[in-house]
C-alpha cells in the first residue's frame, strides 16, 4: 500500500503501523533511526496518534522529532 | 371512573406507538450520565491502578459511572500476552475496576477462537459487537447491542469492529476461522431502529477515527461514538454532525470522561474531557496488588524446548528464528536482520519463554512478500546496508557474500543457493517471510510490498520450540563471507 509521511509517498506492506512507515521514510531520508524514540505522530487532521496506529492505503501522517 | 378512563386513555396512546408498556420508560427529569471510556489499552497494565484510582474518584461523585472500553484491551505487553492463560491479567484488572462492557477490537482475536471464548467467559462484562457472526460450536459469547438503565435513563450501546483486512479484523486469519464479519456501515444501518427504543444511543466502535466521522455524517441518530482502533488522540470530544466522537492514543496514557445531560428522554448537552492517566499521582491498592502479582510471572520461566547442544553464535540462533518463521508460514524462504538476534550463545538445556523474549524483544511482526530470486538478492543486500551487525540470517537458502572491504562497508557480490546446494533460480517467484523491521530495511521492489500476517515473531519462535520439543543447531551455517 502507499501512505504519505510528511507529504512524501512511502510504499509499505499491508498492515503496517505508523512507526513502520516512518522508519521507512527515515531510512529513505538517511536520518538517524534512534531519533524515532522522541517522535510525535499526527494524522492528516492534526490529531496526535500513537506510533502503533494501524495505517491504511492512502492515509497521510506527519511526524515531528 | 375518571381515573380508570385516564389509565385507559394512557394505554391507548402508548398502544398507538406500537411499543409495549415498560419499554417506553423515559427519564422525565434532568440528569447527568457520566462515562469513562478507554480504547486500545494494549495491555498497559502498569497504568490500570492509576485508572482505577481515577474511577474511584469519579464514582465517589457518581456511583452510576459507566466504565467502557472500545476494544484492543490486549496485545502489546508480554506480561499479559504470554500469561499461561493469555490476556487473563487485563481481564482480571478490568473486572476489578467494574467495566460495564467492551467492544471487540481486532486484537481481541489474537489468541484464536478458543482463547477468545475463554477470555469472554472470564470477563465480568459483556462484549458488544453487531457485525460478527460466529459458528455456534466455537462458544464465543457476544451481543450486538445492550440496553443499560442508568438513573432512569435508557441507554443503548451498539458495537462494531473493523474488518478491513481482507474482510476480517487485523489479526492472523487462522484466529478468525469460523467467524464472518459484515461491514460496519451496513450493520449500523440495520440497527438504526434502536434509536426509537432508547433515550441515549451510543456507538461503541473499533473502526478508526476517520470511519467514525463518516458514521457521524451518515447517522446523526447517535448521541455519542466511543471510538478506537486508529489510536487518535482527540482533545476531549469532537462534534461531527451533532454526534460527539471520542478516542484516545493507545496504551492508556489518557482516558475520556464524557458527560451527557439527559432531559425528558433526550440528550440536551454533551461534553468530554481527557484525564491524564499516565501521570496520575494515585493508584488503587487492590489493582496495584494484582499488577504486582501478574508481573511476577512464573510463565516466563516455562520451558519451551530442550537445546540438545549449545548455541555458540548469532548465526545458529538466527537460523533457528528463520526456521520458525518458515515452518509457521509455509514460505519457501525466511530471513531476519542480523541485529534482530539479540544474544550470541545459549547453553544446552532449557529454552524458556524468557529466553525467547530476550532473543527477540522488539515486538516485530512477520511479513510475507512474493518476490523473484533476483529481487530477494537485492533485498538482502539492502537489508545488510542498514545493519551494522552483519548480513541477514536465512532459512531455505544459503548465501555467499563478498564484501568490498574488511569493514563490510559494501557488498561486491552475493550468490544465493537453494536447499539442494544449487544456485537459486533468480527468475522464479518465491514466497518469502521476514520480520517487519527486516522487510522495511530491505526496500522491497515493486508495488506489492507484502502483507503483515499479524503474528509476533517471538510468538512464532515459541510455538516452533514447543512443537519441536528438542533443537540442535550446533555448527549450522547459512552464510559464507568473503573479503
Amino acid at each position: 500500500m502507499i501512505v504519505k509521511v510528511n507529504k512524501e509517498e512511502v510504499r509499505i506492506f499491508k498492515g503496517a503501523t505508523a512507526k513502520h512507515a516512518i522508519l521507512k521514510y527515515i531510512l529513505k531520508k538517511k536520518m538517524e533511526v534512534s531519533e524515532l524514540d522522541e517522535m510525535k505522530v499526527f494524522d492528516s487532521q492534526g490529531h496526535k496518534i500513537g506510533d502503533d496506529a494501524p495505517l491504511k492505503d492512502g492515509q497521510s501522517i506527519t511526524f515531528k522529532i | 371512573m375518571k381515573k380508570i378512563l385516564s389509565i385507559l386513555a394512557t394505554l391507548l396512546v402508548l398502544g398507538g406507538t406500537g411499543k409495549a408498556l415498560g419499554q417506553n420508560i423515559r427519564a422525565s427529569y434532568k440528569t447527568d450520565i457520566n462515562i469513562v471510556s478507554v480504547n486500545d489499552v494494549h495491555a498497559a497494565i502498569e497504568n490500570m491502578p492509576k485508572m482505577a484510582a481515577i474511577v474511584d474518584s469519579l464514582r465517589a461523585v457518581d456511583k452510576d459511572l459507566m466504565v467502557i472500553s472500545a476494544g484492543d484491551n490486549r496485545t502489546g505487553n508480554p506480561v499479559n500476552d504470554m500469561y499461561s492463560d493469555p490476556s487473563y491479567p487485563m481481564i482480571a484488572l478490568m473486572n476489578q475496576m467494574g467495566f460495564l462492557c467492551s467492544a471487540f477490537g481486532n486484537h481481541e482475536f489474537d489468541s484464536g477462537q478458543a482463547g477468545l471464548a475463554r477470555n469472554i467467559n472470564e470477563s465480568a462484562f459483556p462484549y458488544i459487537c453487531a457485525n460478527i457472526f460466529t459458528d455456534q460450536e466455537l462458544g464465543i459469547q457476544y451481543i450486538p447491542y445492550k440496553f443499560f438503565y442508568v438513573k432512569g435513563v435508557k441507554i443503548c450501546i451498539l458495537g462494531v469492529v473493523e474488518a478491513e483486512f481482507n474482510g476480517i479484523p487485523s489479526t492472523h486469519p487462522n484466529n478468525v476461522k469460523g467467524m464472518r464479519f459484515a461491514q460496519a456501515e451496513e450493520t449500523i444501518r440495520k440497527y438504526l431502529w434502536l434509536r426509537d427504543e432508547c433515550d441515549v444511543f451510543i456507538l461503541l466502535s473499533h473502526i478508526g477515527y476517520e470511519e467514525d466521522v463518516e458514521v457521524a455524517k451518515k447517522f446523526p441518530q447517535f448521541d455519542l461514538i466511543i471510538g478506537g482502533h486508529s489510536h487518535t488522540q482527540i482533545d476531549g470530544g469532537e462534534l461531527h454532525n451533532g454526534v460527539l466522537i471520542t478516542q484516545n492514543e493507545n496504551k492508556l496514557k489518557k482516558l475520556t470522561h464524557t458527560v451527557l445531560v439527559v432531559e425528558n428522554g433526550k440528550v440536551t448537552g454533551k461534553s468530554a474531557t481527557n484525564i491524564n492517566v499516565k501521570d496520575y499521582p494515585k493508584q488503587n491498592v487492590a489493582s496495584k496488588c494484582l499488577v504486582d502479582f501478574f508481573s511476577d510471572n512464573p510463565e516466563f520461566k516455562r520451558v519451551l524446548a530442550q537445546a540438545q547442544t549449545p548455541f555458540s553464535s548469532y548465526e545458529e540462533l538466527g537460523i533457528m528464528m528463520c526456521d520458525a518463521l518458515k515452518d509457521f508460514s509455509g514460505a519457501d524462504i525466511a530471513y531476519c536482520n542480523s541485529g534482530g538476534v539479540r544474544y550470541e550463545d545459549h547453553p544446552a538445556g532449557d529454552f524458556t519463554v524468557n529466553d525467547v523474549l530476550r532473543l527477540d524483544p522488539f515486538g516485530n511482526t512477520a511479513v510475507i512478500v512474493n518476490v523473484t530470486g533476483k529481487e530477494l538478492r537485492d533485498m538482502l543486500i539492502a537489508c545488510k546496508s542498514q545493519d551494522s551487525h552483519g548480513f541477514p540470517f536465512t532459512s531455505g537458502i544459503s548465501c555467499e557474500v563478498t564484501y568490498t572491504d574488511k569493514q563490510q562497508s559494501g557488498v561486491k557480490d552475493l550468490k544465493l543457493f537453494g536447499q539442494d546446494g544449487k544456485p537459486l533460480n533468480l527468475n522464479k517467484k518465491y514466497k518469502v517471510i521476514a520480520n517487519s523491521y527486516a522487510i522495511i530495511t530491505s526496500d522491497v521492489p515493486g508495488d506489492d510490498q507484502g502483507e503483515d500476517i499479524n503474528a509476533l515473531t517471538a510468538d512464532i519462535l515459541m510455538k516452533y520450540l514447543e512443537k519441536m520439543k528438542t533443537v540442535s543447531y550446533q555448527g549450522r551455517k547459512c552464510l559464507k563471507e568473503n573479503y
